[in-house]
């Protein structure tokens, strides 16, 4: 009795022995759009089919700048540690430093793991072995960079205006693209209406701006004493829609002009403000 | 007495294969006994896997099966190092680290990992190699010390292994006080764990398993006789000498390959000959292979326990041996007294 | 024939054996004795190979045994130390099985030759009905001779035996000492090189009374130098013994008239 159940141990294990051997045949993918090809912070070069659907976080300052940008919903699986904003409690925790389970993170089907500096590098090998792309952020600030790995094609975007100065309200300054506030409208999944503009900060004239007509007006001079009242009196503002509809908004310039620690306060604020997301 | 010598082995072999099935059933992500079949036969049939079955695929191929292999070498150098150093040194306290394996494998990745190298091939290597590199040089410096012209006495080697052993150790903790960045990695790894996954740990360590063990496996009849002293060994016709040699150098090779991937795990080198030496008594011939089962099955099952106690989270598998091995351990002792296995 | 020419043996600087000499015959029993630290017990160690000598020859048969490695030295000297810490876990018939090695490969897998060997030299100790029993339930008296049947089964030309009769009671002393005369009378079968002659055997002994009644020669050994070498008629004699071992002794004829006996003078 004993001798059969040897027996039959030692077939299945060579079964699985054998297998292991085989390789397995998986079904090729086919390409839809042209792949997305970046270089992480490690400098590996990452390669994503599409933008990702399911992105596992195993840090909580990525978790907290992916909730922040409104790819909160993408966002399947997180680190024990990551419990800001709160929806994110709802995800399941994957581990910590200590270490995490490799076979959850495979069990959920993630297209994209995100690993933050404190990770060391065998955990970049593990994920990598067990057949899934992995990104290596190591500056938190350069999320920028990965921003195309996020988005997703044909979501709604709703077109702001950043005003930076409006003492001549027939001509606004406002940012143009490859600013700071640019990169951070850009971020929080909205359109600057500025990049019209060819340089960097420049003024907009009030036909233009009625042109574009946009979604939000966001007032980045209100430290300065700017209110969406003074703005409605301005004369020919009032045709803007913005204004119209009351989506003229005061905006702290001082979490948007510096690349600091406030700069995810800044994304927060942006997030509340355009996307009615609530981040307490 | 012929007869005894068929079944403890198949006894070892049986509870070994148990192991091995666990070891693959078992992780924080629970996999249906059907699933797993039918990756089995999807494999084996050459064909297509599935888009369903690709999770329990990877789970099964790319994660359990090559850790497995590992846990199960490393286990089974553990134990028939540890085994060998006690008939070695005729101490029952002895364990594959006495000589500075284990120091030596922390020093080494300890350095490296305060270099903080960049990842790529050649960084991740690194600190595997660093730590054999380490281990092998340390177990170099206490023969160097302890050995006397040609020949190898046990109480240098005794005394020179705890000299080197807590230098090494010094030096190790003055690393990790100062590189605070990689503290927390360093930690890691001494505490035992395979942090590395893939086959290539297990390709790395294979070549020195098999000379190592291979050659330890023949080793039991010069156990046997070295029990009775140096010299009536000697006077029995065993070079005694030489043999020390040699059980010394491939020992060292198997632990260090093994440890190097896998970290500093305690304990399965000291309680798993103990185990069966209450189990089968001490004749060599039969404590080696026997340990090299026994040690494979003891770690797997450590790694199990490890990877489900405190689901997702996985510890390092020294602590599991440690706080399992201990108990064991004083268990034995009390047995052991009534037992006549040490004079 | 052993040959032991101009012995030299050193522990660092300490001359312990100097310049000795002396033959032993096959089928021969030699006992060596002398007052502690005479280096009776070096003799053997050396003899046996574990002490090198730093000047001198050890011969068997016109072989130099230095020159021998450890195995091929082990299949012409084997030794019967003291019953002293012995692995307790071992049991009786492989403590005797050892005895084998010299002959076995590195398995140490014994042949249905070997291991009638090794009954046949428990038989003639006493010692068969021990076989499965454990060295750490095994008094003195019984171990000893297991480690006399041990150096049998070595089959060897030279049995060396260092204070085999310490520690043990009167009658023990008796057995032990009759059987290695049996051995050396009548050998056991070979190691199966052909050769049947008698074993010679070279006893140190503590106790002057057993001297005579077992050895044909005798050597007196003081101060790591032969004192004196010779029947034992010509090396027991009261002026000698008294010197070597620095209190008043007395020879005497044994009450059946055929051994000397040597007593302490009493007062």
């Amino acid at each position: 009795m004993k001798r059969q159940s040897v027996l039959l141990s030692v077939l299945l294990l060579l079964a699985l022995l054998v297998s292991a051997c085989t390789s397995a045949a998986t079904p090729a993918a086919t390409p839809t759009a042209s792949p997305i090809v970046m270089t992480d912070g490690l400098g590996r070069t990452v390669t994503l089919a599409q933008p990702a659907q399911r992105v596992v976080s195993l840090a909580p300052s990525n978790t907290e700048i992916l909730f922040a940008v409104g790819a909160g919903s993408q966002v399947v699986g997180r680190d024990n540690f990551s419990n800001y904003p709160p929806e994110a409690l709802e995800l399941p925790g994957l581990g910590d430093f200590m270490g995490f389970s490799i076979e959850q993170i495979v069990a959920l089907n993630p297209d994209l793991v995100l690993l933050a500096e404190i990770h060391p590098p065998e955990l970049v090998k593990s994920l990598e072995d067990a057949g899934l792309t992995v990104y290596y952020l190591k500056n938190p600030l350069a999320m920028e960079e990965m921003y195309p790995m996020l988005i997703t094609v044909g979501e709604e975007r709703p077109t702001v205006f950043y005003e930076i100065d409006g003492t001549d309200p027939s001509k606004p300054w406002t940012t143009g693209s490859g600013t700071f506030i640019d990169t951070l409208l850009e971020m929080a999944k909205a359109e600057n209406v500025g990049r019209a503009m060819d340089s960097q900060y420049g003024q907009m004239s009030i036909e233009a701006l009625l042109a574009a007509d946009p979604d939000f007006i966001l007032l980045g001079d209100a430290n300065f004493g700017v209110t969406p009242e003074q703005v409605a009196a301005r004369p020919g503002w009032g045709e803007l829609t913005a204004v119209k509809e009351g989506r003229v908004l005061p905006f702290n310039d001082d979490l948007a002009s510096r690349p600091g620690p406030r700069l995810v306060d800044g994304l927060e604020e942006l997030a509340r403000l355009l996307h009615g997301v609530t981040l307490p | 007495m012929k007869g005894r010598t068929v079944h403890p082995i198949w006894i070892a072999l049986a509870a070994l294969l148990a192991a091995l099935l666990l070891s693959m059933l078992v992780g924080s992500v629970s996999l249906s006994l059907v699933d797993m079949a039918r990756v089995v036969a999807a494999r084996l049939s050459g064909g297509e896997i599935g888009a369903d079955l690709r999770v329990a695929d990877t789970i099964l191929f790319s994660l359990r099966l090559p850790r497995t292999a590992l846990v199960a070498l490393t286990g089974s150098a553990l134990a028939v190092s540890g085994a060998a150093y006690q008939g070695l040194f005729r101490n029952p306290l002895a364990d594959p680290y006495l000589i500075g394996v284990a120091s030596g494998a922390g020093l080494g990745a300890v350095i490296v990992l305060s270099l903080r190298w960049g990842y790529d091939v050649a960084g991740l290597l690194a600190v595997p190699l660093a730590s054999f590199s380490g281990a092998v040089l340390t177990v170099l410096m206490v023969v160097s010390l302890a050995r006397v012209g040609r020949s190898l006495p046990v109480t240098n080697l005794l005394l020179a292994g705890v000299a080197v052993n807590s230098f090494a150790g010094a030096l190790t903790s003055f690393l990790l006080l100062r590189s605070t960045g990689e503290l927390r990695r360093a930690i890691a790894w001494l505490m035992g764990g395979s942090s590395m996954g893939g086959w290539q740990p297990v390709l790395a360590v294979l070549p020195y398993w098999l000379i190592g063990l291979g050659i330890l496996m023949t080793m039991g009849h010069a156990l046997n006789v070295m029990q009775f002293g140096d010299e009536q060994a000697q006077q029995l016709g065993l070079p005694v000498e030489t043999t020390r040699w040699i059980i010394i150098g491939v020992s060292s090779l198997a632990t260090a390959a093994a440890v190097s991937f896998t970290g500093i795990i305690g304990f399965v080198g000291l309680i798993v000959p103990h185990l069966l030496r209450l189990l089968v008594g001490g004749d060599y011939r039969r404590l080696l292979p026997l340990s090299l089962l026994g040690g494979a099955a003891f770690l797997l099952l450590a790694d199990v326990l490890a990877r489900i106690v405190m689901t997702p989270q996985e510890l390092p598998v020294g602590i599991i041996t440690a706080l399992t091995g201990t108990p064991f351990f004083l268990w034995i002792l009390r047995r052991s007294r009534s037992l006549p296995y040490w004079s | 024939m052993l040959e032991v020419l101009h012995l030299t043996v050193r522990y660092g600087a300490k001359p312990v054996l100097k310049d000795v000499s002396f033959r032993l015959a096959d089928g021969e029993i030699l006992a060596v004795i002398g007052p502690n630290g005479a280096g009776k017990s070096t003799l053997v160690r050396a003899l046996s190979g574990i002490l090198p000598p730093e000047c001198g020859s050890i011969r068997y048969d016109g072989r130099d045994l230095c020159a021998l490695s450890v195995q091929e030295r082990a299949r012409l000297i084997a030794v019967v130390p003291q019953a002293r810490s012995l692995p307790a876990g071992f049991t009786a018939w492989q403590v005797v099985s050892l005895g084998r090695t010299p002959y076995l490969n590195w398995l140490g897998q014994l042949s249905p030759a070997d291991e009638e060997l090794i009954w046949e030299a428990m038989r003639r100790t006493d010692t068969q009905h021990l076989a499965h029993r454990l060295v750490g339930e095994l008094s003195g008296g019984e171990l000893q001779r297991l480690l006399l049947a041990r150096a049998m089964v070595q089959a060897t030309p030279v049995m060396l035996l260092d204070e085999p009769t310490t520690h043990l009671d009167l009658q023990y002393q008796i057995g032990l000492l009759n059987q290695m005369v049996e051995v050396v009378r009548q050998p056991i079968a070979g190691n199966g090189n052909g050769k049947a002659h008698q074993p010679a055997a070279l006893v140190v002994l503590h106790d002057l009374y057993l001297v005579a009644r077992y050895a044909d020669r005798v050597l007196l050994l003081v101060d790591g130098c032969v004192q004196a070498y010779g029947t034992s008629a010509e090396v027991l004699r009261p002026q000698l013994l008294s010197e070597a071992f620095g209190i008043p002794l007395e020879v005497m004829r044994s009450p059946n008239g055929k051994y000397p006996l040597v007593v302490p003078l009493m007062a």
